[in-house]
């Protein structure tokens, strides 16, 4: 509670907006050391802070990366307290700067609080309820946490950034399960909720220029997974059913919807020096009555191959291909550019396929930093915020980014 | 030549017998548990913060070594049948989407039995030599 009354100030004080990386630098220094020795028993603080680096031979990530930007850098504090073995209150605070679509305000990533009613060796079950991460594909649930991440950004096809908010949490309930047994374990979480529609990256992308706003309806989100041996082998599949009110700009009258539906098989293995991930997704959208766009429909598609390698416990490589086409029926783009409706787009803005070669260093437990370079064909991700004439985009381009982390 | 070469063999044969039982690694557990044995796969969701209680109730309080310790790498290993970077993401997942909190990490063996013999429910794991009557040894199923 306090930290959303903090967060809501911050936004209105444009002030404080420059402000916010400060007071996270100061809150990390102060609580950093603190931890373990002032706290509570059943009190954990955790946190971290990222910056980095990115340069792109053309087009724009993250601001004016093709000079050289240092615009994304992400902090987090956040803090869980253990009432009962079955009770937990946690909370996280969190600060992302990434390019014209981001600035740094402060906002609440979760806030939850976990009671299981169930809880024994042969497994769990439980209900979480205030604003949760989303459980979509291996990596959403902590997808701006450089740690738990395998790259510096996330293959774009599946979690791009674009409409990241949407999809990042909602508002509401979830119900949680666990089944162990001797063959696997298996986990089932659904979740009703209220997606975040209102920040401008994913208005952008979602409805264009076009007059008028977004409104979040009730929504679901569920994800099934099965972990044999620890986790050596876990196979997911997710989906998520979006609803979005659209209402018109021009007529005052005038409701239409959008529905957003992404489903994710996931795929993984984990021995000793290797992981193999893959995972694919069908993004189906369906537009109704969103100013003179009526029932439209577009099936995405998303899919990358990703290996990594440790070379020694404390280096790791990364070797990923990341396929993202906007329309499944029209892979190449080569209708959308014919359509006269959107002459002067390119057919390259429909897709993206990026080769990314990465290489992780953790210098200490609490220190790490990655070098990662990208060969990608397409800007069907690239933030449109960024980038607001598609038609000045380059279909093929390099980046190379680099990021320095801590935590705590 | 040839004696060297059966020296080496020696060497290699004694080590050989001497590391298992050197890394022989016992479960530990404060004596409040009262328990004899337990399953891989429920020891897995204890050192995996998952399951926070044992069936009386009683808070799990999980210790371990820092991620780079040998004997942390190998009860992962041995006992857990996981490495240790599954241990640590499954525990990253959890602290930073709010479902769950990170284990007690202590910095010695020493510290390590001391913490489990004095915190009722508290569990961890030793070199068997290590063990005494303030611990008690669970057996993996």
């Amino acid at each position: 509670m306090i930290i959303l009354t903090c967060s809501k100030f911050v936004k209105n004080t444009p002030f404080l907006k420059g402000v916010s990386s400060f007071f996270f630098i100061l809150l990390v220094c102060v609580v950093s050391p603190a931890q373990g020795r002032m706290l509570p028993e059943n009190t954990q603080v955790h946190g971290f802070v990222s910056q980095g680096f990115i340069l792109t031979s053309k087009n724009r990530f993250f601001g004016d990366s093709e000079n050289g930007t240092f615009r994304f850098s992400e902090f987090g504090i956040n803090t869980s307290v253990q009432f009962t073995p079955d009770l937990q209150l946690s909370a996280q605070a969190l600060s992302r700067q990434a390019g014209t679509g981001d600035k740094g305000e402060i906002h609440l990533d979760f806030g939850m609080l976990d009671y299981k009613w169930i809880s024994n060796e042969k497994g769990e079950f439980g209900v979480r309820l205030g604003r949760i991460k989303n459980p979509l594909g291996f990596y959403n649930d902590t997808r701006d946490v450089a740690f738990t991440r395998p790259s510096i950004f996330l293959p774009q096809s599946i979690y791009f950034d674009r409409t990241r908010n949407l999809a990042l949490s909602a508002d509401g309930a979830s119900l949680y399960s666990e089944y162990r047994t001797h063959f696997g374990n298996y986990f089932y979480e659904l979740e009703i909720g209220y997606p975040d529609v209102n920040d401008r990256e994913t208005v952008v992308a979602l409805i264009g220029s076009t007059n008028g706003s977004l409104q979040h309806e009730i929504s679901y989100i569920t994800r099934f997974l099965f972990e044999k041996g620890g986790g050596r082998f876990r196979l997911g599949l997710s989906g998520a059913l979006l609803n979005i009110k659209f209402k018109s700009g021009t007529s005052p009258f005038s409701e239409g919807k959008i529905r957003f539906r992404p489903m994710i098989l996931s795929l993984q293995y984990n021995a000793e020096r290797w992981s193999l991930t893959s995972e694919y997704a069908l993004r189906y959208f369906k537009y109704r009555n969103v100013d003179g766009i009526n029932d439209f429909s577009k099936k995405g598609e998303s899919f990358y191959l990703q290996g990594t390698y440790r070379i020694v416990p404390q280096v790791e490589a990364l070797l990923r291909y990341d396929l993202l086409f906007q329309d499944r029926n029209d892979r190449n783009g080569d209708q959308f550019a014919s359509t006269p409706a959107f002459s002067g787009i390119p057919a390259h803005t429909r897709f993206a396929k990026d080769i990314t070669l990465g290489l992780l260093w953790d210098i200490t437990h609490a220190w790490m930093t990655r070098i990662e370079y990208h060969y990608v064909e397409g800007t069907a991700w690239l933030p449109v915020l960024d980038n607001m004439d598609p038609s000045s985009t380059h279909r093929y381009w390099n980046m190379l980014a680099i990021l320095l982390s801590y935590r705590f | 030549m040839k004696r060297c070469c059966v020296v080496i063999v020696f060497i290699v044969f004694v080590v050989s017998i001497v590391i298992p039982t050197v890394w022989a690694q016992d479960v530990v557990v404060h004596p409040t548990v009262k328990k004899e044995d337990i399953s891989r796969n429920a020891l897995r969701a204890i050192f995996g913060m998952r399951l926070r209680k044992w069936s009386n109730g009683l808070p799990i309080t999980v210790f371990v070594l820092r991620d780079d310790s040998p004997v942390h790498i190998e009860f992962s290993k041995t006992i857990l049948h996981m490495f240790p970077y599954q241990l640590r993401r499954a525990w990253d997942r959890q602290v930073f989407s709010g479902t769950g909190q990170s284990p007690f990490v202590v910095n010695s063996l020493e510290e390590m039995r001391t913490k489990v013999a004095s915190t009722p429910g508290a569990i961890g794991y030793s070199p068997r030599e290590g063990v005494d009557d303030n611990l008690n040894v669970l057996k993996v199923r």
